[in-house]
């Protein structure tokens, strides 16, 4: 069986970094997988560059892990070094450099997301390749796939943090909705001058797309509701 | 290539073969390209040269990115357009910006002018390509310097010339024919971007990978000017585009 080495690897991940008036956040599924497996139902994609910056991983978990590992590692130095927290710019640099330099061994790709004084809240975006693209909004992942229509009807410019989050949410569970690697909760980051703030839905307080019903505990209760009520005896 | 073998549980074996980016010896090569740009096309004109190209960045056949800048300025005298993987040629422009930079730190007054630049770019592509990790990169370099016009084209093989106008991808096979019938040498400003405009129509109507939103790049001796972002009308009023199937049933 040949494998079609041409076409662009889809990863098993849904995420997203959207800039607001003020602010970034990042949003992310939490499905692990390994082949059909789901490995970890409840991962955590979103994590600490430094205490202004967040990257979402989408990809070998490996890679983007360990990448992570040396950026963190290199992003404390510099920031004893500088006197003063990195900016997101030169975080995200830092991911694109080593996504650059090993493009022949590495299969990540990530949303670099973070506030800094000088620039605000900035999103970059470092695909397969070790391209970087600095975005209002960026989103990864195979789930993305299902994304691209819903966020150029759905994007504008200039939101607030409580409407930046609710698209965030929204989207990631249209994602999850249709793509089988993407699942779980959604895990939200919000960056901005106040700190960050990290939120977490679970299914059931997501809304109900196409062809899906409201969870129920069991049939039986679906049976008691629309029968009449019966007697209880004792 | 590797060759894996896969053993069935009823006891057939298949093979699967993987092209490893990593040969028996250790080196690496660069395989394929992932986020690409699409065409450039560049001409000379009478005041200078002029470069324009979309701003699309695929990946696959996906449109994924739609605000990438293709041409950027190089020193004073220089514009540089690329198609192709797009990280390399962010990693070009950091190349170029060491160049330039050693050159200014010389401070003797003289500067690299468009021949010089091209020229460089030649060489880092071709040595790239011996070492058989190429740059996936094709680039157009155009420029003025005391008023003499330049264009020239470098391939990610190292292929290198110069000419009235150049394109790449696919406006080697849309666009150069059309620059073949139509340039002059003494083009206005004006005409100079009908005659692109008209090219860039075009690919936009036959080149998948291409978006409606486009940059189009000047320089002459006063210096640079890289256009906002803009994009152009298309037309879709053939009549015989309204019933395709009219002439013959189930014609398209």
């Amino acid at each position: 069986m040949d494998i079609d080495l041409s076409a662009p690897h889809s990863m098993g991940t849904t995420i997203i970094g959207v800039t607001y008036n003020g602010g970034v956040v990042l949003g992310a599924d939490s499905r692990t997988s390994t082949g059909m497996y789901v490995a970890n139902r409840a991962s955590d994609k979103i994590t600490q560059l430094t205490d202004n910056v967040y990257i979402c991983r989408s990809g070998s978990a490996a890679d983007s892990q360990v990448i992570s590992d040396y950026v963190r590692y290199f992003l404390h130095q510099h920031t004893i070094q500088l006197g003063q927290p990195a900016t997101v710019k030169v975080a995200a640099n830092l991911v694109r450099l080593l996504s650059y330099q090993n493009k022949n061994m590495l299969q990540m790709g990530v949303i670099v997301g973070g506030w800094d004084k000088y620039e605000g809240g900035k999103i970059y975006s470092v695909p397969l390749g070790g391209t970087i693209l600095k975005q209002p909004f960026a989103i990864g992942g195979s789930g993305s796939t299902y994304l691209y229509g819903f966020f150029d009807q759905a994007w504008k410019e200039g939101m607030s943090k409580d409407e930046a989050e609710k698209l965030v949410v929204k989207a990631v569970s249209l994602a999850i909705a249709r793509d089988g690697a993407s699942g779980g909760v959604v895990r939200t980051v919000t960056i901005n001058a106040d700190g960050v703030t990290k939120n977490f839905y679970t299914g059931d307080s997501l809304p109900l797309w196409h062809e899906e019903l409201e969870p129920h505990n069991s049939l039986l209760d679906i049976l008691l509701a629309s029968s009449s009520p019966e007697p209880m005896s004792t | 290539m590797e060759r894996l073998a896969i053993h069935h549980a009823n006891g057939m074996e298949m093979v699967a073969v993987k092209d490893s980016a990593i040969s028996e010896n250790g080196t690496e090569r660069t395989l394929y390209p992932y986020v690409t740009g699409t065409s450039v096309i560049g001409m000379k004109y009478k005041d200078g040269v002029i470069l324009a190209a979309d701003m699309g960045g695929s990946y696959g056949s996906t449109l994924r990115y739609k605000s990438v800048e293709r041409i950027k300025h190089i020193g004073k005298h220089s514009l540089l357009g690329a198609s192709g993987e797009i990280s390399d040629f962010q990693e070009i422009l950091r190349y170029l910006d060491e160049l330039i930079l050693y050159d200014n730190m010389w401070d003797d007054g003289n500067s690299l002018g468009p021949k010089e630049v091209h020229n460089y770019l030649t060489r880092v592509m071709y040595n790239r390509r011996n070492k058989f990790n190429p740059l996936w990169n094709s680039l157009v370099l155009g420029g003025v310097k005391n008023g003499q016009k330049y264009l020239g084209m470098v391939g990610m093989i190292g292929t290198h010339f110069e000419d009235n106008h150049v394109a790449t991808g696919f406006g080697n096979h849309l666009a150069r024919p059309i620059l073949r019938a139509e340039w002059r040498e003494d083009l206005s400003f004006e005409e100079a971007v009908k005659l692109l405009e008209k090219c860039l129509l075009v690919l936009l109507y036959r080149d998948r990978s291409a978006i409606n939103k486009f940059q189009i790049a000047k320089i002459t001796d006063e210096g640079v000017t890289i256009s906002q972002p803009y994009a152009l009308k298309t037309y879709w009023g053939f009549s015989a585009f309204q019933n395709p199937s009219k002439g013959a049933e189930g014609s398209w």
